[in-house]
């Protein structure tokens, strides 16, 4: 869907309601995903979704419908019960003005009309040039080439309309070998940079690299996380980055601003506006987001806000609201970890003991006041001696305050986009010493 | 609502583009969510959404595609893009995954209920959640109180090229509360009933039946007497965990190793794979003699219970684990014919928009003979835990470590002091194979898991463990702060 259509149905929207004030979200998507498991494909599916999020607001009253029936009856029908809603809510002492007019622009580059229309037989393409990297290794590959489109247009009867479309690509793969396993991933804004050969080749080289792995001591090791492994590890620290949790008293950076919590050579900033990500340049509230620094070579200096928090923290609102309203509070959207000067190559000659880590797995919170988490790894864990890769061990499970990490870690010169389900972030390799592993595997 | 006139276009125009099988699932799905944050109501929405997912299916192949638009041109573009992505798929296939089905069901299926949500006021829900969190607020030191709300209704219409006919309608519900304390650098968070709250199916009595004011100021002051209560302690000893927690262990440790797809590589690259493989059916010694654990979707109350399942199969119940040996796996039409068995129904999709696979659905641990009190006989130096906080296991469901809110230390067979931050980690059979003893049908009930992520892309499924209270012995206690 034309941004210029999205708009001409939120403006619709807010003519259909009754409310003193409205505010309309329209969501669409266009995607489509590839899976495959042993070299052939599995699973194979496209979705098509508009949705419409209007929110009515009555004084200090509020209500949300949402609905994805877009004739006048459809939208007039969730108008009335976002009002109704309303109406029967108590009065919302934290309820921001609606946004006027701005002008925001999506960034050049976010939307390339070649993915947005990729077919099928694009995806297929991709996935048989992966399918002959893993049968010239004896491997077979599971995983995925997923390309779509997305838009979003914000609109307020104070006179917002903001708009925003993007489109994403990417493939992810895991290669399988007889004792073995390796991974490797690609994401993208322009399908046509999407390289089934490179990242297959990528994940069957770590599977043969990893054969027969071996069991090594658990306890205290120095570690070389790749970018998928140091994202994961990251994302992790995102919620205490929200004002909403700095107040709360649940993040990290409650003991206050302006300490230092990571290491020199650790800045961790959001981004919205980097080159790898382009992403949207407004919040749900319409105001514009700031890129914000976050750990400023290992000091805690900011905290992300919405109106509301900045208002309530006397500071300049840095715009990640999520759609009010919401228990969530502001939120980061993307991590960008500042690269180092080293290369991820530079960084294992220079190890003369350690591991090098592909890839973790199921990371969850142990204690999220002591940022301490544990996870897996998978996919491609190696053993470093003597400056050199000798061979993949058996995964292992982790132990490890985060903040610990940081403040032992050195960030290699490439950064690379990552991501999961519900994060995606621009990081580079890190070197990391003391990391703990508790427990091992047979696998 | 009745869909049959624009199925039976999908349906046609599937064939007519060379699909040699077809279904068309339309779906209405209503979704009401209320969420109160201190004091303040932070959620109250209300969304309804109508759209169907085609599959068709093509030389061994299948394709998926969804739409909202009901419009004849829509639901033409949609079968014609579902028959043309499973050929894409055929044309380099090395393996033929599926099958096209040959079983006809025809029949509807309504969730019992007892009392309509959308009968009882919108203030009155309201009130219901401003109270019991107000509760949680037993002093200064809880910083964040929580309750919640959340009301679904799903109605839906299968067809299939081969004449099934079927209309379903889905309530589901579930509430709940949270209290998080913080003093001092330390924060200590309790939740009720369980770690998600009560999540059933069926209607406004399920919200009742969680007791969330009865319950809001114990769970308050429980918060609160965690942040000075001792570290747990470190070291090999017996634990007895909750119910909620028994059914936590459920799903991550037997539910998911136990889907089949998995156990055949079909989510290597994300969820991951199985350690229960086909070479292991009826011989592994998954646990003890009195682990029996079933998948049964027609049980009352169970979450993912339903008439069919989301490929037009009728549930049943099944073995998964019997009197500790695996029998049986979750299934689904493909996977289940690689086996030489029939499918257990277990097959779902988030919404219409989602592609359908296997999910966990209802999996539950029968209950015991040891009534709850007498778990704690015999045991000279353990740990009771209750309600999860943390849970993390490898990608082939051996090697897990799992963190509660709250537990007791047990003292020759007595419940003595609290301590907090418990854990505990193992290896899932040695684990099983320790537990002595499962609560009777006294303390056995449905826990709603409603956030279950799997699948590419991903899809957040609904699933439900049966659980009573159980005691393990010689287990790995304080893993992750104590090394």
């Amino acid at each position: 869907m034309q941004a210029s259509e999205r708009e001409a149905l939120a403006r619709r929207a807010i003519e259909l309601s009754a409310a003193p004030a409205t505010e309309v979200c329209v969501f669409d998507e266009d995607s489509a995903l590839t899976r495959f498991t042993h070299n052939s494909i599995h699973q194979n599916v496209a979705q098509r979704s508009i949705t419409v999020r209007i929110r009515a607001v009555a004084g200090k009253r509020q209500g949300v419908a949402s609905c994805d029936v877009l004739d006048d009856a459809g939208l007039r029908g969730a108008a009335q019960r976002a009002l109704e809603i309303a109406h029967l809510s108590p009065e919302d002492a934290e309820l921001q003005p609606l946004a006027g007019p701005a002008t925001f622009g999506t960034p050049p580059g976010a939307f390339v009309d070649a993915t947005a229309q990729a077919q099928p037989q694009r995806r297929a393409e991709i996935a048989k040039a992966i399918f002959r990297q893993m049968e010239d290794q004896e491997q077979w590959g599971a995983g995925f080439v997923t390309t779509g489109s997305s838009g979003i247009t914000l609109a307020t009867s104070a006179g917002l309309v903001a708009s925003y479309d993007a489109t994403d690509a990417a493939i992810n793969v895991k290669a399988n070998a007889a004792t073995s396993t390796g991974f490797a991933e690609q994401y993208t804004r322009d399908e046509d940079e999407l390289n089934g050969s490179a990242v297959g080749g990528r994940a069957a080289g770590k599977a043969r690299l990893g054969s027969d792995p071996r069991a090594v001591d658990v306890g205290d090791w120095t570690v070389i996380l790749e970018p998928a492994a140091c994202g994961e590890l990251l994302s992790y620290l995102a919620q205490h980055f929200s004002a909403q949790s700095y107040v709360d008293g649940s993040s990290f950076l409650s003991d206050g601003l302006d300490r230092a919590y990571a290491g020199q050579n650790v800045t961790i900033r959001d981004d919205y506006s980097h080159p790898a990500v382009l992403g949207m340049p407004f919040d749900f509230e319409g105001s514009a987001t700031r890129p914000v620094t976050l750990i400023d070579h290992g000091i805690g200096r900011h905290v992300v806000t919405d109106a509301y928090y900045a208002g309530r923290l006397g500071v300049e609102n840095t715009g990640h609201a999520l759609p009010a309203p919401n228990a969530y509070g502001p939120q980061p959207r993307t991590l960008i970890l500042e690269p180092g000067s080293k290369s991820r190559e530079e960084m294992i000659a220079h190890t003369k003991r350690g591991l090098l880590v592909t890839r973790f797995w199921y990371i969850r919170p142990v204690d999220q006041r002591q940022t301490i988490v544990t996870g897996m790894t998978r996919d491609g864990t190696f053993l470093i001696e003597n400056g050199r890769v000798v061979g993949g061990v058996r995964n292992m499970r982790f132990n490890q305050s985060i903040l610990d990490a940081l403040r032992a870690c050195e960030p290699a010169s490439e950064p690379v986009r990552t991501g999961g389900y519900s994060y995606q972030c621009v990081v580079p390799a890190v070197k990391i010493e003391r990391f703990h592993f508790s427990s091992g595997t047979e696998f | 609502m009745t869909y049959e006139p624009a199925a039976q276009r999908a349906l046609d125009t599937a064939a007519a583009r060379g699909a040699q099988y077809a279904d068309v699932r339309f779906e209405r799905d209503r979704s009401e969510n209320i969420e109160v944050r201190n004091g303040r109501v932070a959620t109250l929405s209300d969304q309804e959404s109508i759209g169907y997912g085609i599959r068709a299916f093509y030389d061994g192949a299948w394709g998926f595609a969804a739409s909202p638009d009901t419009s004849d041109r829509g639901i033409d573009e949609t079968a014609a893009r579902a028959v043309e992505i499973a050929k894409a798929g055929a044309a380099i296939a090395r393996e033929r995954f599926g099958e096209a089905p040959t079983d006809v069901h025809a029949g509807t299926y309504a969730t019992p209920m007892e009392e309509d949500p959308h009968r009882v006021p919108l203030s009155e829900r309201v009130d219901l959640l401003l109270g019991a969190e107000q509760l949680l607020h037993v002093t200064p030191q809880i910083r964040v109180g929580r309750a919640w709300m959340d009301l679904w209704r799903k109605e839906s219409e299968f067809y299939s090229s081969i004449g099934s006919r079927i209309a379903q309608e889905i309530a589901q519900s579930g509430s709940g509360i949270e209290a998080l304390a913080v003093d001092g650098g330390d924060a200590q968070d309790r939740t009720w009933p369980g770690d998600v709250g009560l999540y059933q199916g069926g209607g406004y009595e399920i919200i009742r039946k969680a007791a969330l004011r009865e319950n809001a100021q114990r769970i308050g002051e429980e918060a609160v007497a965690l942040l000075s209560a001792p570290q747990c302690p470190s070291g090999t000893m017996d634990v007895v965990l909750g119910g909620s927690q028994v059914s936590l262990q459920i799903h991550e440790s037997c539910g998911h190793p136990a889907e089949l797809d998995r156990v055949m590589g079909w989510e290597a690259n994300f969820s991951g794979t199985s350690f229960l493989e086909i070479d292991q059916l009826d011989r592994l010694q998954y646990g003890s003699p009195l682990v029996t654990i079933v998948v049964d979707n027609t049980l009352p109350l169970g979450f993912a219970t339903c008439g069919y399942d989301d490929e037009g199969a009728k549930s049943v119940r099944s073995d998964i684990i019997r009197e500790g040996i695996l029998r049986g796996y979750l299934m689904s039409r493909d996977t289940a014919r690689r086996l030489g068995r029939a499918t257990n129904a277990c097959v779902r999709a988030e919404s219409w928009m989602h592609v359908p696979m296997i999910r966990m659905c209802n999996l539950n641990l029968l209950p015991g003979q040891t009534p709850f009190e007498q778990l704690f006989d015999g045991i000279e130096h353990g740990i009771y835990m209750e309600s999860n906080r943390s849970w993390s296991i490898d990608d082939r469901r051996l090697n897990f470590q799992f963190g509660c809110q709250i537990g007791w230390e047990i003292v020759n067979g007595k419940r003595t002091r609290m301590v907090k931050n418990p854990t505990y980690g193992g290896m899932t059979p040695r684990f099983w194979n320790s537990c002595d003893a499962v609560a009777d049908a006294a303390s056995w009930q449905a826990w709603g898991t409603p956030n279950c992520g799997k699948g590419e892309p991903m899809q957040t499924g609904r699933t439900s463990q049966c659980a009573a209270p159980a005691r393990f012995r010689n287990v790995a206690v304080g893993v992750g702060y104590a090394g």
